[in-house]
């Protein structure tokens, strides 16, 4: 096994370990999950175009939530413990640390993302009285593109967390915060009455998140010891 | 901040580095593992920068102060969680030897959240060891730890030492520690070396040398004070008993007793009295101090 996967599944083991976290993490899918789709399918004439509009960005917006609630566990945690300074002093390449970290938040962000969607499916069934199934692309947002998405702001929100000091990252996780708000905004400005799910969309969305996953992999470069070490708490 | 330190250890050699908080022991560390550069020259480990080279690091083993160790997973996990990274071989059967070689196998299923700092600490040192390095940096390896395990701790890095050959770097505030286990040591004073030496040249160097002389006859100790206070070179004579103690400034020791043997004063025993390191680490901050004002 490389040793990307031997952190990615230490970090998922320790993720599923963090009994708060995980509560809160599913406390949250199930309040949006549950609580939002009556209030957004009520008054809809084409209720299927309107599951698929929540699938888009709905599911997106929770899955990137979960991603920056896990990295703050993943990668800030250990800065602040200092156990970093061990793990820097083994073989282990500051690639391999970051890309098994991304890899061990995407895990388990991409599985609550795929449990918030099938309980917006129930809800949304259970509040039309017929079985809404999400279109193909909108099912290929979620399995596919709604992951990449988890990996590449978990990626980034990583990268500033190991470059940045712990004061910096208090004031980054409102910058945070306040860009996920922003950005459900946005999406929902986006997909107005008129806006539906299509291929095209789809595929935008998918080239934006690889877009940032490559961005993002290209800054470790940038990655070095001295500045996780100079930025750790005294 | 770091300034002119330049010191080399031996292959097997258990190396001191100490120093008041501050003085930069920490950061003389993080330099020789690779975490800082230096502004100005190399720190070379086994024959490779450290910072260059992340291969290298699967020879050499590190205890920092934090134990490296993760509080949501347990004893074993950690262990196995760390032998994967440096791939060790049949890491089960490693990490179950060293769990039971630090008397925590029957916690290994617990949570390192739930553990003493004692036993934080000989987890942290199974786990630098694990990998079975060439090179062993340790940073205050028993703070934390009860008498027995600091006993245990100090014999697991003499026989690392000895049997292994493992070359040992050892960041201490502890001084009796340190002369009772380091071959060498390197006094750190504000980022610049003030002593390094054996501990053998330290403890018996110096301008004066304590020295204490048991008479075999105590109604003779009058006389031999006297005798000796005529003398040129000694100082600070003090009685106690037939015991006489005194400083050698500028005379040797079979000077004295030659001279009292030779005035019919019988000498049970001399002993040149070496100076603990505490008094040599005392006197180097002094003028370290003295230096820096």
């Amino acid at each position: 096994m490389s040793r990307i996967m031997v952190v990615a599944e230490k970090e998922v083991r320790q993720l599923i370990k963090s009994r708060n976290v995980m509560l809160s993490a599913l406390l949250f899918v199930g309040v949006f999950g549950i609580f939002t789709v009556p209030a957004v399918l009520s008054g809809m004439g084409d209720t299927g175009a309107m599951m698929d509009t929540l699938g888009f960005y709905l599911v997106l917006t929770l899955g990137v939530f979960m991603g920056y609630l896990f990295t703050a566990q993943v990668f800030l945690r250990e800065k602040q413990s200092g156990v970093i300074e061990t793990l820097l002093c083994t073989p282990l390449s500051l690639r391999e640390l970051w890309f098994g970290k991304v890899l061990g938040v995407t895990i388990p962000g991409a599985i609550l993302a795929y449990f918030s969607a099938i309980l917006i499916m129930v809800t949304g069934s259970a509040f039309t009285g017929q079985t809404l199934v999400p279109s193909l692309p909108v099912l290929f947002h979620i399995i596919v593109v709604i992951p990449a998405f988890i990996a590449a702001t978990s990626g980034l929100i990583g990268f500033t967390q190991f470059i940045l000091g712990m004061r910096e990252n208090q004031i980054l996780n409102f910058v945070i915060i306040f860009g996920i708000i922003f950005l459900t905004t946005f999406i929902r400005e986006l997909t107005g009455p008129e806006f539906s799910v299509t291929w095209t969309v789809v595929a935008a969305a998918f080239g934006l998140a690889l877009l940032l996953i490559l961005v993002t992999a290209w800054l470790t470069r940038f990655l070095s010891r001295e500045r996780i070490i100079t930025t750790l708490s005294e | 901040m770091l300034d002119e330190v330049s010191f080399s250890v031996d292959t097997g050699e258990i190396f001191g580095y100490l120093g008041p908080n501050g003085a930069g022991k920490t950061t003389t560390l993080r330099v020789l593992l690779g975490l800082l550069s230096p502004t100005s020259g190399t720190a070379i480990v086994l024959d490779a920068d450290l910072s260059k080279d992340d291969s290298m690091r699967r020879r050499v083993g590190v205890l920092m102060e934090n134990n490296g160790l993760y509080d949501r997973l347990t004893a074993r996990e950690n262990l196995e969680y760390y032998a994967r990274l440096y791939e060790v071989n049949r890491p089960g059967n490693r990490v179950t030897e060293l769990l039971d070689f630090v008397g925590l196998t029957e916690r290994a299923g617990d949570m390192v959240g739930n553990f003493s700092t004692g036993m934080k600490r000989k987890l942290g040192i199974a786990r630098a060891i694990l990998h079975e390095p060439e090179i062993l940096f340790l940073d205050e390896p028993t703070s934390g730890l009860d008498p027995e395990a600091q006993h245990m701790v100090r014999e697991l890095i003499l026989r690392l030492s000895r049997v292994e050959s493992m070359t040992v770097f050892l960041n201490s505030h502890n001084l009796d520690e340190v002369q009772r286990i380091c071959s060498r040591v390197a006094i750190l004073h504000q980022g610049r070396i003030r002593a390094l030496d054996s501990i053998q040249h330290l403890t018996s160097a110096g301008k004066k040398t304590g020295f204490s002389i048991t008479l075999a006859d105590t109604t003779q100790a009058s006389e031999a004070e006297d005798l000796l206070s005529s003398f040129g070179g000694i100082g600070e004579i003090t009685r106690n008993g037939n015991v006489l103690g005194m400083m050698l400034v500028t005379i040797h020791a079979h000077e004295v007793v030659t001279t009292l043997v030779k005035n019919g004063i019988w000498v049970e025993e001399a002993r040149i009295q070496k100076r603990s390191l505490e008094e040599i680490y005392l006197d180097v901050m002094r003028q370290a101090e003295g230096d820096v004002a």
